[in-house]
Order: structure tokens, then C-alpha cells, then sequence
């Protein structure tokens, strides 16, 4: 038996336990590798300065065999680096530093280069380049599982170099290396096992929701397809060239720190005096307050840190927790800005009214954090919106095999429901060719996808972030939709089934920011519930869910107006025909003298009212002049509809 | 400004044959012209036209002791063309007055229903119709009758037939000489219309008229010939009289100076029908002066009949909730309230805990009402004020 005891190395564990990484069916595990890897590059470029431009190539190699190359503009990695950061698990910088970045454990990459490796036995490829003048670096590596160890196999252990200027690309094209001509930047190319699919938790999705928590990076997206020709490269554009403000580091907050780690802390510092350990170590400890703490837990603060007992740091614990301690400071985390908020979801999501709200920074466990809420309404499903000659050419292109099929995958947001009641609108057959539809029958659908209600029905939509990541899994689990069911979103105009999402067309983003987000998993997919999160959470989607209030209800206002008229409106002609029956009257000027009398009653609504109910600008007083505020006309509306139609279209 | 449409009106070439306009016929369609004037005028200075239609409720009825009909008040509504409750059956309004000036205009007249069909049209540009049901034209109706001051006859409307007449008596119906006498088992239909240019009277023989609840009790009066022994006129409305037959009672009554004895229910409804000829109705106080007849006598049944004519005890029909406020209700009625021998009568049966049909007295003999009953009543001058 005791023979039989031995060690476990970290890769081990995570190889036979790839689900807590997020690896648990290919599906997952090919958004996961393009996420880990998208998320290095992002925060390697956001240290750096540099504003992020990523490309991403995904290209089918076999069934259920796909290479994902993920290359960026970043300041590319010093070569004694590259070997270990892809290619050993938990080693990375950004574990042992309190500041805010996307990636955390220094785990992601290099276990999908594991799990890449495992799959399908090949090796990860790494391109490093660090300056248009110096050579770049080209690996290709395994991982050593029992030894948790890079093993380098190219240039004979020890990687290949590749020469800058000319000779360098004679050098890529010769040996087929992968690599966007770039001055500076790292590419990773991971073959793995994995299933392409699209919708939701879709490689697709993730990236449209990176674009907006991200306005200022810019993407460049090959799916699997664009490989084999039949279709195009996505591209979001940046909507901003200003960077995040860079967030700081910080010591960690004495709230956060648990006993044992105080132990820890207390054994490897050098010989100091108590005081000087605990305004040293830790953010918020001024002399006053080391001085306080030390009082409280009956230690004098000259003690040296050698002499403090088990006993001593359990005292030193609890009279740290019992002494008030100013929060941290908050220059650790860079929210997005409700400025960037409201134009990154208004670049990807349609809709009439967009509103944000950012807490201000709160703590729990001594770790500072901060909520911000944007919260987009109307949204009509651009299917409501498209253009006749758009939607011939879409249904010209599609390869969908039936109707409902092309439906839902063209249209954002459009259910197999609200196809189906486009179709039967239509009175076309359910399994018809979009291909192969008569100029009348699209006639027929164009005005059908007009006509067809899709509001009814539809829940809000919860775009989830934690230090402008995407989660995009176990919604149920996390903190942010947790506050989402249970804000009483029937208060805001919303309709709402107790402990569901309310309905509505609505799209909600929340994002979280912190030093340490607290997930639930290594998988990065659910946030926890503190319960410091769940009340700033619940402030922030109050805040906005009043000013949505404000706007449903001066909506309906105007469209109850506007009904009121239409009420007159309609018997006007009645009256006028039947007096003019009576005494000969002139019927039409009768009608026109009554319409400007019904005007001048309903002038209200003459004036808020657009050609489709909508609210126009003027009326719109105090949101109006709200900065967080954005309310889009239709005419406006329209455009960014149209460009995601036809450059944004997933070529299926 | 009304003049002037006036003159247009009159001078109006027509290719339509024009019936050439009676006295009654020019005043109606004055008013009518009147009112689509005044909407023409309104929308002329920009103000959102109006009816005041006189309130037709129990708030705005008076009770006048002298002349001991109902009458209407002052009060009145005020129906806009701008209001969002009020818009379509102000529409409505227009069309009911537009559908008479149309009727007048060609001489003819129709019913109720024939109304409604003549102005009921799918709303252009929109899927409504400007009625839904008879019963939204008839109230419309209504209204317009007391906005204007006319009588459903003045506008060219009847309601259908309800009630019969039989009795020494010759009348004129429309040029047509109908003998009264000579009438049948069915006896002549009482049209709803029956003002003196329709129905003049000629001969009459008769003492008194007869006027009893419903079409059953009516036969039973008719074949025993009751009308030829006792030398009255006999009428009966099914159930609550119509216009019409109230109408005629009053004729009689004023006309030819017969008393009305009424044989109905010993019920609230029964006491309601008998309060409606009396005083007039509260839905149409506006008629009173020209259908009440304050002289009219409550013959029966009565609360105590039961006990007086030992009836057996199955025909009692026991009260239930509604009958009981209704009764409350007629007791309170301010020409109700002070006369005592009524609220001893409503006392009476509100103690017994039920209520008689007059066809309950068949329960003696078949004839017994047209034999015993009645005449008994008659000559003891038995009845109710």
C-alpha cells in the first residue's frame, strides 16, 4: 500500500480532470482554447500599451479535428518564457498580484495545449516576436504530464529562430509557419479535438460579446468555413482607440486575508517588527492603524515577526478582522466606463433605448470590485428590419434546408417559434428550399417578417462578464443572473413570471470587475455569490431598470396619445358623411375642419410621435440629457442593422 | 349659417321622388338640420362639437303631484365628439340622425332593427363597424328622440306590434275602417305607431277599457266575450306595454274619455306596469305628457285574493331576492311612497312571501276571471288608486 502512495503532478490532475477547466466536450473545448488564448493576448496587450488587434483561424483538419491559431499585436514574449507559459500548468504572472486582468491562475493556455496534445498529438506552435529588428521565436512544444514540464520539440530542444526583414518570411513561407506579418506579437497554434457549432455558447458568440465589453480591440475571425471558400472573414472594428485605463496593483486589503495565509505571510518575510510587517505587507495598514491592530491583539508593535506564536497570529487574525480598516483602494480595477458601455452595446446589439449604470467600487473580502450594468431595449429583431434586396440575396447565398432553419440562423434573436409564425404568415411550406423561393413568395415573406410580432415571447437576454470576459455557461449558477431574476423587473414596465428572466426584448450586460473575481470553477463560467456582489449587483440593475421605467412609461404614454387620436380619427369620416347627408355640407371640408380640431386635442401626441408610435427626440426631456443614456430614432436605427446583415452575416 | 343650410336643403335638385313633408315631418327635420348645423359650426370655430342629451335615469325624474305624471329634469349629459368614451357613440349619434332625416325625407318608416341594418356599415379603413348590436342603435335612439324633443314617430321609427285590441269600436288605420268587434280570436294588433294622423277613432260603444297584462289572460277575456257584456275595450301590451299600446290607452282615455282598470300580477313587475301607464316611465319620462294616464285603476290582482277567493295553495309562487328589492324599491318610488293603501298592498305580499299570476284564479274555474272576478271588482269599484 504505502508503496503504492506517490506524488500527483498538477498536469496530471487537470488532464484526467479537464472538466474543471472547461474542457468537458469538444464542443466546449474549442471555445475554451480560443478563449484562454484570446485572453492572454488581450491582457498581454492591455500591460503593454498596445491597442489589441487579434486574429483568429479556426480551419477543420478532420472529423471532429480542428487547428485554432490565435495571434495578436501584443509586445510578443521573451524566448526563455515561451517554453514554460505554454507549456507548464499554474505558472504565470498573474496569480500571486492583486490587480485586475482576464486571466488568473496562469492555467488556461496551457492546458488547452495539454488537452490540444492529448487529443491529437500534436505539438502547441508558438511565434514570438518581440521587435521588427530582432529575430523571431518559433516553438513547438509538448507538456511532460507526470513532470508538469515543457518539452521543446523543434531546433533539437531548444526552438528555432526566425531572422527579422525579408529572410524571415522566405524563412515562413519554406518551413509553413502561421503568421500574420505583424512588427510585434505572439501567435499560438493549438490542434485539438472539438465540434464547431454556432448560437449559443458558439465561438461566435463569445467574440460578439468580447466586441462589447472591448469597444477598443479589433477582431478578425476565419470560422472553419471561411477555410474551405465558402465564406468570409468577420470583423468587428474597434469603436474606440482609447486603451482601459491601466489598473494598478495592490497589496492585499488585511479583510481579505485568512489565518493561515497571515501564518504564511508572518513565516517568509524577513525579520521585521510587527508594525513594520503590517504596514508593509498589506494596503490600508497606516503606522495608526498597525498600531491599533497590535493593541487590540495585546502584541507590542516592536515585536519582532520571528517571535509570534501559532497562537500570537491567531490573536493578530481576530484583532485584525474586529479593527476598521479603510476599504482598498480602488485604482485596481478599471471598469469599461459608461460611455464605452453604451456604445459597445449599441455597436453589436439593436435596439431604441440603451442605458447604463456603474456602481461605485465596494469590497468583499478585502477584495475591491465593481459592477456596471448596461441594459439595451427594443432591439426589434433585425428580421423586422431587413430590406427586400438584402433578404434576397441572404436567401439566394443560404444553404439552409428548409426555411425555419435559414430563419433562425440569419436572424439574431428569432426562435424556431417566431419562425414558424413568420412562415405560416407567409403561407409558405414549412420545408421549402430557401434557395428556390419565387419572387412573389418572397414578396410574401418580407412582408410577413414585417408583419410577425417577434417581441412576444422573447426573454431578456443576460450578457455576462467578469473583467470584460464573456461568460457564456452554468447561467443558472452565477451570482449576475441570480439578481436578475430576482429584481422585480414588473416595477420597470417589464412583464415577469416570479423567479424567471423577465420577457420583453431586452438585452442586459452586466460586467464585473475585481482583483479576483470569485468564480465558481476553474472554468471560469459562474460568478459567486458574496453577499457584498449580490447587493451592489442589485443596486446597479435597479438604477437602471428605473431609467428603462422612465422610457416605457413616456412610450406608452405617447402611444396611448396616439391611440386617442386614431380613435378619432377613425369616426371623423362618419361624422362628416352623415351630417353632410344632413345639410349638405361640404363633406371634405367638414373632415379637414374636424381634423384640425381632433389635432389641436391630441396636439401632444402630434408632437412626440413618429411615423411608427416611436418616441422622436424632443419629448425626451430629462433622459435626454442624461449622459448614460442613449435613445436611438429609427432612421438612425436602421444603419448599423443593415452593415451587420450583410458584412456581419454568418456565411452558412 | 343654419338658414342657409335650410335653404340649400329646400332647394336641394333631387332626382329622388319627394314625398312633400307634413307640419310634424318639416319641424323633425328642422331639428335634424338643426343639429348637423351646429356641428358644422363648431368645427368651423375649432371647438370639439357636442350633444346635451337630457338624462334618462331615476336622479333626473320628478314625480309632479299636480298633474301626477313623470317628469324628466333638467339634468343632461353632454356626449363629445373628443372624448375618448364617448367618440363612437357620438358617431353613432350622427348616423341615427343622418338614417331619420333619410326616412322622413322619402316618406317611409321602418323598425328598430330595419335602423339598424340602414346604418350599420364596416367603418372605412378599419375593420369596426359602426354597430355592433340592435341594442347599441336603440339606445342611440333614445337618446337622440329626447335630444331633439321628438317622438320615435316623428323620426320615422316603429318598434314591432306587441299587444292586441278587441271592443266595440271602429277604427281607422290608415284609410283602412277596422271593426274592432269583428276582430276574431286574435283581436287587432296594436301598430307601434298610433298617433291621430295614423289611427283615427270612429264609432265607440264601449264604457271602459280593459287592460290586462299578458296574451293568455287576454284569450281567456276574449273568448268568454267579455268585451261584448260589459261593454269595454280590451287591450293587452305582453308584459310591459309598448309606446304604442300606451299610446292608444291614452287616446282612449283623453279621446273618448273611458277609464283604464288594469288586470295584472300581483308582482313588483305587475306593479311597475300598472305604475308605467299611471305615471310614465323613468326611461322615458320625456313621453309622460303625452302617454300617462293618471286616472288609470289598479283592479288586481291584490295580495289578499289569495285569502278572499280561497285559491289553492300550489299557485303561490314564493318571492325570491329580487322580487324583494324590487318591491322595496317600488315602495320608495316618491308616487308610491305617500299613498297608504299601496304600502299596505306591497306590505302585504312582502309578509306573505309570494306572489299570484292573475292565471292562478283559473285554479277556481276556468272562466272564473272574466265571470267572477272581475265583474265582482268592477261593481264593488274595488281597485287601487
Amino acid at each position: 500500500m504505502a508503496a503504492s502512495q506517490r506524488d500527483i503532478s498538477v498536469s496530471e490532475f487537470f488532464a484526467k480532470n479537464r472538466h474543471l477547466l472547461g474542457f468537458d466536450n469538444p464542443r466546449k473545448a474549442l471555445l475554451t482554447t480560443i478563449k484562454e488564448a484570446v485572453d492572454n493576448s488581450l491582457d498581454a496587450c492591455e500591460e503593454a500599451g498596445i491597442i489589441p488587434e487579434i486574429w483568429i483561424h479556426v480551419e477543420q483538419t478532420g472529423t471532429n479535428r480542428f487547428k485554432v491559431g490565435v495571434q495578436d499585436n501584443g509586445p510578443g514574449i521573451l524566448k526563455k518564457q515561451i517554453p514554460l507559459i505554454f507549456g507548464k500548468l499554474l505558472y504565470g504572472s498573474k496569480f500571486h498580484r492583486l490587480r485586475m486582468s482576464r486571466g488568473q491562475q496562469g492555467i488556461g493556455i496551457s492546458a488547452a495545449g495539454m488537452y490540444g496534445v492529448l487529443t491529437t498529438g500534436k505539438p502547441v506552435k508558438i511565434v514570438s516576436k518581440t521587435s521588427p529588428r530582432k529575430a523571431a521565436h518559433y516553438y513547438e512544444i509538448k507538456i511532460d504530464t507526470k513532470r508538469n514540464l515543457p518539452v521543446i520539440l523543434n531546433g533539437r530542444g531548444d526552438g528555432e529562430d526566425i531572422p527579422p526583414k525579408e529572410k524571415g518570411d522566405k524563412y515562413i513561407e519554406k518551413h509553413g509557419i502561421e503568421w500574420i506579418p505583424v512588427d510585434h506579437g505572439t501567435r499560438v497554434t493549438i490542434e485539438l479535438e472539438g465540434k464547431f457549432v454556432r448560437g449559443r455558447g458558439s465561438v461566435d458568440e463569445y467574440l460578439e460579446q468580447t466586441a462589447i465589453a472591448n469597444p477598443h480591440i479589433t477582431i478578425h475571425y476565419q470560422d472553419p468555413e471561411c477555410g474551405n471558400g465558402s465564406g468570409e472573414e468577420r470583423v468587428w472594428t474597434r469603436s474606440t482607440e482609447q486603451l482601459p485605463r491601466e489598473p494598478k496593483e495592490i497589496k492585499p486589503h488585511p479583510y481579505g486575508v485568512e489565518l493561515g495565509m497571515l501564518v504564511t505571510m508572518l513565516h517568509d518575510v524577513k525579520t521585521m517588527t510587527l508594525s513594520q510587517f503590517l504596514t508593509g505587507s498589506f494596503s490600508r495598514v497606516s503606522q495608526a492603524v498597525a498600531k491599533r491592530i497590535c493593541q487590540t491583539a495585546g502584541l507590542k508593535p516592536r515585536t519582532t515577526t520571528r517571535r509570534i506564536s501559532r497562537g500570537d497570529a491567531d490573536k493578530l487574525y481576530h484583532a485584525i478582522m474586529e479593527t476598521k480598516i479603510a476599504n482598498p483602494a480602488t485604482d485596481c480595477i478599471s471598469p469599461i466606463g459608461e460611455e464605452l458601455l453604451l456604445k459597445g452595446l449599441h455597436h453589436v446589439v439593436p435596439g431604441e433605448f440603451y442605458v447604463s449604470a456603474t456602481r461605485p467600487p465596494a469590497v468583499y473580502r478585502g477584495n475591491p470590485f465593481q459592477i456596471e450594468v448596461a441594459l439595451a431595449y427594443g432591439g426589434t429583431s433585425s428580421a423586422n428590419r431587413i430590406p427586400r434586396d438584402v433578404l434576397k440575396d441572404l436567401l439566394a447565398e443560404s444553404d439552409a434546408r428548409t426555411m425555419r432553419q435559414f430563419l433562425t440562423n440569419t436572424f439574431y434573436g428569432l426562435g424556431n417559434d417566431a419562425a414558424d409564425r413568420i412562415i405560416k404568415e407567409a403561407s409558405l411550406r414549412p420545408r421549402s428550399s430557401p434557395g428556390k423561393l419565387k419572387p412573389a413568395e418572397i414578396k410574401k415573406l418580407h412582408e410577413a417578417m414585417q408583419n410577425v410580432n417577434l417581441d412576444a415571447g422573447q426573454t431578456m437576454n443576460v450578457l455576462r462578464y467578469a473583467n470584460r470576459v464573456p461568460l457564456q455557461f452554468q447561467h443558472g449558477a452565477c451570482a449576475i443572473t441570480q439578481s436578475v431574476m430576482n429584481t422585480n423587473w414588473r416595477a420597470y414596465g417589464l412583464s415577469q413570471s416570479r423567479g424567471q428572466l423577465p420577457s420583453g426584448p431586452v438585452t442586459i450586460m452586466v460586467h464585473m470587475a475585481s482583483v479576483w473575481v470569485p468564480f465558481t470553477s476553474e472554468s471560469k463560467e459562474a460568478i459567486a455569490g458574496y453577499p457584498e456582489i449580490q447587493k451592489e449587483l442589485r443596486l446597479a440593475l435597479q438604477s437602471a431598470g428605473r431609467k428603462l421605467a422612465m422610457y416605457l412609461r413616456r412610450r406608452l404614454k405617447v402611444k396611448q396619445e396616439g391611440e386617442r387620436r386614431n380613435v378619432f380619427l377613425r369616426y371623423l369620416g362618419e361624422v362628416a358623411t352623415a351630417v353632410s347627408e344632413i345639410n349638405q355640407t361640404d363633406r371634405k371640408k367638414l373632415y379637414d375642419q374636424l381634423l384640425v380640431v381632433a389635432k389641436k386635442k391630441t396636439a401632444q401626441a402630434d408632437v412626440k410621435l413618429d411615423k411608427r408610435g416611436r418616441v422622436v427626440e424632443e419629448s425626451n426631456g430629462d433622459l435626454e440629457a442624461d449622459p448614460n443614456v442613449l435613445i436611438v430614432d429609427d432612421s438612425e436605427m436602421f444603419a448599423p442593422s443593415t452593415s451587420e446583415n450583410t458584412n456581419g452575416q454568418k456565411s452558412t | 349659417m343654419a338658414k342657409k343650410a335650410r335653404k340649400a336643403a329646400a332647394t336641394r335638385a333631387n332626382g329622388k321622388a319627394k314625398t312633400k313633408l307634413n307640419t310634424r315631418d318639416q319641424k323633425t327635420m328642422r331639428d335634424l338640420v338643426g343639429v348637423a348645423d351646429r356641428i358644422v359650426v363648431d368645427a368651423e370655430k375649432k371647438r370639439d362639437p357636442y350633444f346635451d342629451i337630457p338624462t334618462r335615469t331615476l336622479s333626473n325624474i320628478k314625480y309632479s303631484k299636480a298633474k301626477k305624471i313623470l317628469e324628466m329634469g333638467k339634468a343632461s349629459n353632454r356626449r363629445q365628439l373628443f372624448n375618448l368614451s364617448q367618440a363612437k357613440v357620438y358617431m353613432q349619434s350622427v348616423l341615427v340622425a343622418s338614417g331619420s332625416k333619410r326616412l322622413i325625407e322619402e316618406g317611409k318608416t321602418t323598425s328598430l332593427r330595419g335602423l339598424y341594418y340602414m346604418l350599420k356599415h364596416t367603418i372605412e379603413g378599419t375593420k369596426e363597424e359602426t354597430f355592433d348590436e340592435q341594442s347599441q342603435s336603440d339606445t342611440v335612439i333614445e337618446d337622440m328622440e329626447v335630444t331633439l324633443n321628438s317622438m320615435r314617430e316623428e323620426l320615422h321609427l316603429y318598434a314591432k306590434n306587441a299587444g292586441s285590441m278587441v271592443g266595440p269600436i271602429v277604427l281607422n288605420d290608415s284609410g283602412d275602417q277596422i271593426d274592432c268587434s269583428r276582430m276574431g280570436s286574435g283581436g287587432y294588433s296594436i301598430p307601434s305607431i298610433v298617433e291621430p294622423e295614423i289611427i283615427k277613432f270612429g264609432k265607440c260603444d264601449a264604457k271602459f277599457v280593459l287592460h290586462v297584462e299578458k296574451d293568455t289572460v287576454w284569450r281567456r277575456f276574449n273568448e268568454d266575450k267579455f268585451w261584448k257584456t260589459h261593454k269595454c275595450i280590451l287591450t293587452h301590451g305582453g308584459g310591459q306595454p309598448p309606446r304604442g299600446v300606451r299610446r292608444l290607452l291614452y287616446r282612449l282615455n283623453q279621446e273618448l274619455k273611458l277609464p283604464v282598470y288594469c288586470l295584472l300580477d300581483n308582482d313588483p313587475w305587475g306593479y311597475y306596469i300598472y305604475s308605467v301607464i299611471k305615471q310614465g316611465s323613468i326611461n322615458l319620462a320625456y313621453e309622460s305628457k303625452r302617454m300617462a294616464i293618471p286616472q288609470a285603476r289598479f283592479l288586481g290582482l291584490r295580495s289578499s285574493d289569495y285569502q278572499r277567493c280561497d285559491l289553492s295553495p300550489s299557485v303561490k309562487i314564493n318571492l325570491n331576492d329580487t322580487d324583494i328589492k324590487r318591491a322595496k324599491q317600488i315602495a320608495n318610488y316618491p308616487w308610491f311612497a305617500h299613498k297608504k293603501p299601496w304600502q299596505k298592498e306591497i306590505a302585504m305580499m312582502l309578509s306573505n312571501g309570494f306572489k299570484l299570476e292573475v292565471e292562478s284564479l283559473i285554479s277556481k274555474d276556468i272562466s272564473y276571471v272574466t265571470e267572477e272576478y272581475t265583474p265582482r271588482r268592477l261593481r264593488d269599484r274595488d281597485w287601487l288608486d
